[in-house]
């Protein structure tokens, strides 16, 4: 039998999805580029903790555990089934909405390359510099990436530099 | 001896401690190599995140008391073991209706969602904390809830109980049970009954205009109502039918 959630979870259970909530979806969004992914990632990260019935010592930290290893499992399944769904990139068909103007042409082109420079990151830099922009402590990224807390900063200053690389080279790409 | 780059880091994101950082930036400030670098490192910080901005999108629209319904509802759906029919219908459950504890806080979509989906005989639903929606003159002890049966309509019961099932003249399904005996939740094709109350008697009503309802114990079905067809092993008692639910398995 399980025990019925107290009321003090539930309010402790508001608290923290309405602390953490957005952050896990921005960051999942940012990781996947799929909006879709991230928000379903984000809400099973909540169903699990409203299921743990506790809250957990660090919350941050445990969150987005949970989300990175939820969105591990989802990503493999969604990648074949968008294969499967999806038309290959670039496909043009005759009909398409007219383009949007500069300015929104140019928020395109600039989501892309941020899009290009994440997808090939590799995946530990992506998720330190993601976590960081997110806010999160030294500690629970080092907690959520299994790094040592105390090279936390080196690696940082590392993806950062990888990140503006490579996003250069995809400007500088014809 | 200038500033290490874990160093220089940590004092950029605040993560060093207080005596750490004075010193830092007691070096900082007699140092143009390390000023520079800090500077360097902070603009570069700056210009990555705003950068990241240009991929966000907006958050979607979901609170926190649909994702505790939400998890309230796989719960249940994890209880009757085997039960296909009830994973499938929690894997599909979205956007929900529940007269239950999520209903009456204020603020909560829920409400908006039963008042969407529940439309009680006699006026507009009252509402009892942990309760459910209670018809206007209506005895205060019951709740319930009231949904068009469309084309097909699957009524499934989670828990242990009675239920006693007539034909009505109405235009909706309606169930009715002992306030705080159950949830309910509906979708357009189905009505999940999570009951909490195994001495419980549930009263459905199905209209005989309804052309297709099924009620469900777990996975079985229990009941069927095909046109003017009943198909049912249920005790037929005054002009209606007692089932009885079995609790389900620990």
């Amino acid at each position: 039998m399980e025990p019925e959630q107290t009321p003090s979870f539930h309010e402790r259970f508001v608290e923290l999805f309405d602390a953490y909530f957005q952050r896990v979806y921005r960051y999942m969004n940012r990781v996947s580029g799929d909006p879709d992914l991230a928000a379903d990632v984000a809400q099973e990260t909540f169903v699990k903790l409203y299921q743990r019935g506790s809250a957990p010592d660090t919350p941050a930290a445990w969150l987005i555990s949970v989300a990175m290893n939820l969105f591990r499992n989802a990503a493999s399944t969604r990648n074949r089934r968008l294969r499967l769904l999806t038309p290959s990139r670039g496909e043009s068909v005759l009909g398409d909405a007219p383009p949007p103007p500069d300015q929104a042409l140019e928020a395109e082109d600039s989501r892309k390359r941020v899009r290009l420079a994440l997808d090939r990151m590799a995946e530990r830099e992506r998720s330190l510099l993601l976590l960081q922009a997110e806010g999160y402590s030294y500690r629970e990224i080092a907690v959520a990436l299994d790094l040592n807390e105390a090279s936390i900063g080196v690696l940082l200053a590392r993806a950062r530099r990888a990140f503006r690389e490579i996003y250069k080279e995809s400007s500088d790409a014809p | 001896m200038h500033l290490e780059e874990e160093q220089l880091q940590r004092l950029l994101d605040h993560e060093l401690s207080a005596r750490e950082e004075k010193e830092a930036r007691e070096h900082v400030a007699g140092c143009d190599a390390c000023r520079a670098r800090l500077a360097d490192a902070e603009r570069e910080e700056g210009e990555v995140h705003a950068l990241l901005r240009a991929v966000d999108t907006p958050p979607p629209a979901v609170d926190a008391e649909g994702v505790a319904l939400r998890a309230e509802l796989m719960r249940a759906a994890a209880r009757p073991r085997g039960s296909s029919w009830l994973r499938r219908a929690a894997a599909v459950i979205m956007v929900v209706g529940v007269a239950g504890v999520a209903y009456a806080i204020p603020g909560s979509p829920v409400r908006k969602w039963v008042h969407d989906l529940v439309r009680q005989v006699g006026g507009r639903p009252e509402v009892r904390s942990g309760g459910a929606a209670v018809p206007r003159g209506a005895a205060p002890n019951v709740s319930g809830i009231a949904v068009a049966p469309g084309e097909k309509l699957s009524i499934l019961f989670t828990g242990g109980g009675q239920v006693r099932v007539t034909l009505t003249d109405e235009n909706e399904v309606r169930v009715i049970a002992p306030a705080g005996a159950a949830t309910f939740t509906t979708k357009a094709e189905y009505v999940l009954i999570g009951a909490r109350d195994s001495s419980a008697t549930f009263d459905v009503g199905i209209p005989r205009s309804a052309p297709w309802v099924e009620i469900l114990a777990h996975d079985e079905q229990v009941f069927l109502k095909q046109g003017a067809r009943i198909s049912t092993n249920a005790t037929s008692s005054a002009g209606g039918y007692l089932l009885r639910l079995e609790p389900p398995q620990p």
